[in-house]
């Protein structure tokens, strides 16, 4: 374990990505602006340039660090931000890129004059990431080139709010339902950088640099793959199914006595291992396979579905917790092989909140989470998504503050960079 | 000049189509569920040759789970459509020979992924030390729950779901006034992780091909989803948790999924200033109340002006204006509405294709456009095992003999009579060259 944590060490690394330089131009479209911050960290010099004060005002309830938005300020990682000036400093910029971002509306740069036809014809190197609700090209795209992006729009198009919530409560409450976490943009986001470094890598054969176009509003469904594949089978769309599922049942948030855990069950004898627990052996003859319980007819469901809510509120989170630790796959018969495939155990774990996160050593020993200071006040902002062995993606600087070091109950201890506007 | 569009659109009807970016590059996975294989699968769209590894019989678990139980000529078609492009092979790695297979397999990949329960690739001697050793070139990447090392959350299983609930992402989605928390569906917590480990992996590569150097990648579930989890940085400087907030996204005002007069649903959210003002040129209520629009009692009232003026209009009427204003607006759409729609079979991100083993059927494109070295599906997923003797051939040399040898004792193996592990009914085995190793898919 000691090993691995050396292993994954910050000190003395090298970036991935020195010497890429990438122009980012996204306006509020955040899709953009994660994915340059993705090769920020991974040592790109990225620079922002950004027309107006807009995307800054982007913020949870109106919350501001220091005068930014909060997605702005954690996504500015080691960016170096620039105003537009016009359009002879940006071009100038683009000529000398690797990558450029551009999450502005689709034909605007190009209407500028430094849209992809005009930088490549004198960059041909470039690599070009368009990122937009519904692309650069197709009729489609054109049609709504004027409509400006956003997070819950794009869900919507990916068919994404349609699944969400309890198909059992009727009125409002029986609307689509937002995710609430920015699905559609941090899925365009990843993808858009996943493209930059396919045409990054194909431009160290080729030397040419090539246009890449992620439409917001596709990107969960061709990922996720679902959507198309449900529509091809079955000539109809899934409702939504809150904590049922059509794979594997139980997978979801259910409560307990005392609060929330979520539950999964993956194969049949973990779902049998749940009755034991239960102590509800009685429904085994009708539940017993993973057919009986995925329908699409939802009332079907219902019954089981009932049953397991009130069997489940019985006890508290930390007697099932316990219980399925317990239940170790066919208890002492479990060690012969027939047994351990017939009983299996379910998945608990505890649904916790945010604070009760924070509190978890594991991250705070795996640096998940970095403390900055912003003036005199501590502000936690995520860390890097991943760790790497030679080329570790690090937080260096952000549009303002300092990044601290960041071991638990860590005082303050050397900053790094400070960046100031 | 000609027409912005139409010119993009030559770009990616026209463009060069030069070699992908990823030829030449092998992968091996022992993967399972959703994590792992999704990373082999976008590194097989672009390219790279991968071999999925499999335990004989049932294969990857995830064969087995098929919407509502529907099997498609005998296959889980969501497997087959996630695991495209692959090469199967199946091997019982209790054998010591399996192991060793597995192992020069490595020994000859550029790329290795694994998902499995942290620490177990170490154990069946596989772990990233072991390969790393032989083949310092590898680009390994381990996908986990939550990590593999740090503290007590380290041996703990995991599963989307469970990554959910760890994260507290799972208290985010739901109605406030409903004692209920519903997850995030299709798998996100294992999607957007694995995508992320995609990035991670081309850019260990890319490093790799500038330097020579391969290296170690410990991507978690958990850390994919806390990487947008901005609500850290929201209760660090309120003390409070966003939590659930329906259909309202707390950095757009007035946002919302409201009903229209048809009857018909449309997402409405406003991320700027510009955008409030085009839309209050059309809803009376809204004028000049631009002011704190972001407050959390701000927004329901605004939502209410805005939901009212919504029953008004039909749901083309209100994209027409958003349209012609620019404002963000959208139909909400299901599955069915994504699979008939035309813009996304131009688009790629749908295709009917036609596979020699299991005919013509719809599936996702690849995930990302490029428009010169563009991501492409060359054939389906394949039953538990149908690779052995093309791979075990064409990697390590092997001869029929030696193959018919590792069968016999077990070594390597083929799929159980189960749908989602087995061949299509109309498969023939005796005819099938590539399942005998002596023909490429391509």
């Amino acid at each position: 374990m000691k090993d691995r944590a050396e292993l994954f060490s910050e000190e003395n690394k090298d970036f991935a990505f020195r010497g890429v330089t990438v122009v980012e131009v996204t306006g509020t479209n955040f899709a953009g602006m994660i994915a340059g911050a993705l090769l920020a960290e991974l040592g790109a010099n990225v620079i922002r340039v950004d027309f107006d004060e807009s995307p800054k005002e982007v913020t949870h309830f109106g919350v501001k660090v220091d005068g930014y938005g909060i997605p702005y300020f954690v996504e500015s990682r080691n960016k170096e931000i620039v105003k537009f000036e016009n359009v002879e400093q940006l071009r100038k910029l683009m000529l000398s890129a690797d990558i450029v971002i551009d999450a502005m509306k689709p034909g605007y740069l190009d209407s500028l004059g430094i849209g992809y036809r005009q930088i490549s014809s004198e960059n041909p190197k470039v690599i070009y990431v368009a990122v937009s609700p519904y692309g650069h090209f197709t009729e489609k795209a054109r049609e709504f080139s004027n409509v400006p992006d956003s997070d819950l729009t794009a869900q919507a198009y990916n068919g994404y709010p349609s699944l969400i919530g309890n198909p059992y409560l009727t009125g409002e409450l029986s609307y689509p339902l937002r995710a609430g976490f920015w699905v559609a943009w941090t899925m365009a986001g990843v993808n858009a950088a996943v493209g930059a470094l396919l045409a990054l890598i194909e431009r160290e054969k080729s030397g040419k640099g090539q246009f890449l176009d992620i439409a917001t509003h596709d990107a969960i469904a061709v990922t996720h793959i679902f959507p198309a594949l449900v529509g091809f089978l079955f000539n109809k769309s899934r409702t939504k199914y809150g904590t049922l599922d059509y794979i594997s049942y139980p997978f979801g948030i259910y409560p307990t006595k005392d609060g929330y855990i979520a539950l999964a069950t993956p194969h049949d004898p973990d779902f049998r291992g749940l009755l034991k627990i239960l102590g509800r052996w009685d429904l085994e003859p009708d539940w017993r396979f993973s057919i009986d319980r995925i329908s699409d007819d939802i009332e079907r469901i219902k019954e089981i579905e009932t049953i397991l809510n009130n069997e489940l509120k019985k006890y508290t989170t930390k007697e099932l917790i316990e219980k399925a630790k317990k239940a170790t796959r066919g208890g002492f018969f479990g060690r012969i092989k027939a047994v351990r495939r017939f009983m299996g155990r379910p998945i608990i774990v505890k649904l916790i909140t945010l604070k009760e996160v924070l509190e978890e050593k594991h991250w705070w020993i795996r640096k998940s989470f970095l403390k900055v200071r912003v003036d005199s006040r501590e502000v936690v902002i995520p860390n890097v998504a991943f760790k790497m062995s030679e080329t570790p993606p690090r937080v260096l600087k952000l549009v303002k503050g300092v990044v601290r070091g960041d071991e638990v109950g860590d005082s303050g201890g050397a900053g790094r960079e400070v960046s100031e506007e | 000049m000609s027409d912005y569009f139409e010119y993009v659109e030559s770009l990616f009807r026209n463009g060069e189509k030069r070699e992908q970016p990823l030829k030449g590059i092998k992968v091996v996975e022992v993967t399972h569920y959703i994590f792992g294989p999704n990373v082999g699968r976008v590194l097989a769209q672009f390219g790279a040759e991968v071999v999925k590894i499999e335990p004989v019989g049932e294969g990857d678990r995830m064969r087995m789970g098929a919407v509502w139980g529907r099997f498609y000529k005998k296959a889980n078609l969501q497997f087959l459509a996630l695991n495209a492009n692959k090469y199967f092979i199946s091997a019982d790695v209790r054998h010591k020979k399996a192991r060793e297979i597995v192992f020069k397999l490595a020994e000859k990949a550029d790329v290795f992924v694994e998902n499995l329960r942290a620490g177990l690739a170490d154990a069946m001697g596989i772990g990233y030390s072991a390969i790393s050793r032989v083949n310092p070139k590898i680009v390994y990447v381990s996908c986990s729950g939550y990590g593999q090392w740090g503290g007590r959350l380290v041996m703990e299983g995991s599963f989307d779901i469970a990554a959910q609930a760890v994260t507290s992402i799972g208290t985010k989605t739901g109605w406030e006034e409903v004692d209920e928390f519903y997850k995030l569906p299709d798998y996100f917590g294992d999607f957007l992780p694995s995508q992320l480990a995609v990035f991670a992996v081309l850019a260990a590569l890319y490093h790799r091909e500038k330097t020579g150097k391969g290296q170690y990648i410990d991507i978690s579930q958990a850390e994919g989803l806390f990487r947008f989890l901005y609500d850290v940085t929201y209760l660090s400087l309120t003390s409070q948790e966003i939590g659930k907030t329906g259909n309202i996204d707390p950095t757009a005002s007035p946002s919302g999924i409201f009903k229209t007069k048809d009857e018909k649903f449309v997402a409405i959210a406003i991320m700027d200033d510009d955008q409030f003002s085009a839309l209050a040129s059309v809803v009376e209520g809204l004028k000049g109340k631009e002011k704190d629009r972001l407050k959390k009692e701000r927004i329901k009232e605004l939502n209410k002006i805005l939901s009212e003026w919504v029953s008004t209009k039909t749901l083309e009427e209100v994209i027409n204006l958003s349209k012609e204003l620019g404002f963000p607006a959208s139909p909400v759409l299901g599955d069915y509405d994504i699979y008939k729609d035309p813009w996304r079979y131009e688009r790629g991100s749908i295709l009917k294709f036609k596979d020699r083993l299991y005919g013509e059927v719809v599936i996702p494109g690849p995930v990302v456009n490029l428009s010169d070295s563009p991501g492409e599906i060359k054939w389906l997923a394949r039953p538990v095992g149908y690779h052995n003797r093309l791979v075990l051939k064409k990697w390590l040399g092997l001869t029929d003999e030696e193959i018919d040898e590792l069968e016999e004792e077990g070594v390597i193996g083929y799929w159980d009579n189960v749908p989602g592990c087995m061949p299509p009914a109309t498969w023939d085995k005796e005819k099938d060259r590539v399942f005998w190793g002596d023909k490429d898919e391509r």
